[in-house]
Parts: structure tokens; sequence; C-alpha cells
């Protein structure tokens, strides 16, 4: 017995897949987001403004939700 | 830290990987030496601009030059120690109370980094926090130069290019920099010491 084909391509445009969000950023990224030098990152993190996580290898990385808490904060 | 080529000339491997590492970290190399000098400009004029302090609190309180910071006070600048950083006073009933205040242009807030009653107490705590927040800066590097180093040249010891590249970034003097690229260009192309 012959099967229906299913609709495979209904009209819509194809949709791209969203890159995820990312976790943590380096320290330079970090400077470009806030739109400040290296040492004002490295101050706040010496103040406890940012509470930085280690990579693998021991670098600093700062949080999403840290810069997030920061841009609210102030 | 002293530089770890000052007795040996590096090999042509150890060259190539302190070039890739300057070129890698253009703005750290950039960032970091303004960044001291600031600091040490600051560590040298702390007497200075705490007596000045001193001296403008004596007098009767200037209209100008007024600030409110978060904790709902005015504050009177006195002196500019860094980007958008002031060292200010406020009368209080039996002297003055001094404080570091931070501007954040984008929010329009003045936040207080730390305060008290002795203007170079004050002063010497701010400069303190500047110090280690070099530290900090000069430990994550180096493990930004040897995870990078690491990646690149994947099974080989650069542990002493890490080394000459923190000892470059840490001790070059801003007013030389031109000078001393050019100079480690012309090293290069000698082939003697980094």
């Amino acid at each position: 017995m012959e099967t229906i084909p299913k609709n495979e391509a209904p009209d819509e445009a194809p949709t791209i897949p969203k890159p995820p969000e990312r976790l943590a950023y380096s320290i330079q990224e970090a400077a470009d987001m806030l739109g400040v030098n290296y040492f004002s990152v490295y101050r706040l993190i010496q103040r406890g403004k940012l509470k930085p996580c280690r990579a693998l290898r021991g670098k600093l990385l700062v949080p999403r939700t840290e810069l997030l808490k920061l841009l609210a904060t102030e | 830290m002293t530089n770890p080529f000052e007795h040996r000339r590096p090999t042509e491997l150890e060259d190539k990987a302190h070039a890739e590492a300057v070129r890698h970290f253009t703005e750290h190399l950039k960032q970091f030496p303004a960044s001291r000098a600031a600091v040490e400009r600051l560590e040298r004029d702390a007497d200075k601009i705490a007596l000045a302090a001193n001296r403008a609190a004596a007098k009767p309180t200037p209209k100008e030059n007024i600030i409110q910071a978060d904790d709902g006070r005015q504050w009177h600048k006195n002196a500019d120690l860094l980007e958008n950083i002031h060292f200010c006073h406020r009368p209080i009933s039996y002297g003055a109370e001094y404080a570091v205040v931070e501007h954040f242009p984008a929010h329009g807030t003045n936040e207080i980094w730390n305060r008290g009653w002795n203007a170079g107490e004050v002063l010497k705590s701010f400069t303190q926090g500047q110090r280690q927040a070099l530290q900090v800066w000069t430990e994550d590097l180096t493990l930004q130069v040897k995870e990078f180093l690491a990646e690149k040249f994947p099974g080989q010891d650069l542990s002493l290019v890490a080394d000459a590249f923190i000892h470059k970034c840490t001790t070059q003097a801003v007013s030389q920099k031109q000078e001393l690229t050019h100079n480690h260009e012309q090293k290069h192309s000698r082939g003697v010491r980094i």
C-alpha cells in the first residue's frame, strides 16, 4: 500500500540557529564590552566589584552574569 | 623579575615565539606601562596631594567643584588621581573627611572608593589598591602568555619567553615605547638578545 508523502517544506523562511550565548568573557572582551581600558577591569576585580572565574590554565574570565550585575548596579 | 635573556641569546624558536607574543598582546604592552606610570606618579605625588587637600580643607569651603556622591553627601574635588577618579574632602564639625570618588560618566554617578579622616592614609590605601590591581594584571597576563605560547608552539618549553615578555611589559617605560619597539625590531634583524 502506497503512503501519502507528507508536506516537507512549509512556506517559511529557513531559521538560522542562534549561536549559544557566551557564559564568560576574557578580560579584553569584558573591557571592550564595558568601554573601559584593561586596567579598569582589573581594578574592578581587585575591588571585588567583578568576581572572575578561572579557566583551565588559570587565566581570568569574567562571567556574563557579573557584567550584567555590574551594569545593573551602576 | 629580570630578563631571562640577559645572559644568553634566545634560540631562533624563542625569538619567533617572543615576536608572536608581542604581536598578539600589543594592547597589553601599550596599556600596562601607561597604567603603571600613572600609579607610580600617584605614589610619588601622594604627599603633595594630601598636603594640598589638608590646606584646602582648612580654608572656607568654595562653592565650585562640588560633587554629590553615592552616600548622598556633597564632596569638594581637590585633585584628579586617575581618569574620572578624584580626591575629595568635605567639612565636618571637627575637621574634614577625605575620600577617593570615582565618577561614572555613563550613569552620572559618583562612587566612593574609600574614605577617612587622614588624607594621607586614604590616598595610601587607594594607591595600594592600584598596585594590587597591577599585580592581578601581571599574574593574569603571565598565564595568558603561557597559554598562548603552549597553543601556538605545542610541546615546546617556552617559559623563558613568557618571562621575557612579562619583563618587557612590566619594565618598559612609556616615553621610550617607540624607541624600544624600534630597538626590538633591530635586535631581531641582527639576531641578538630579545
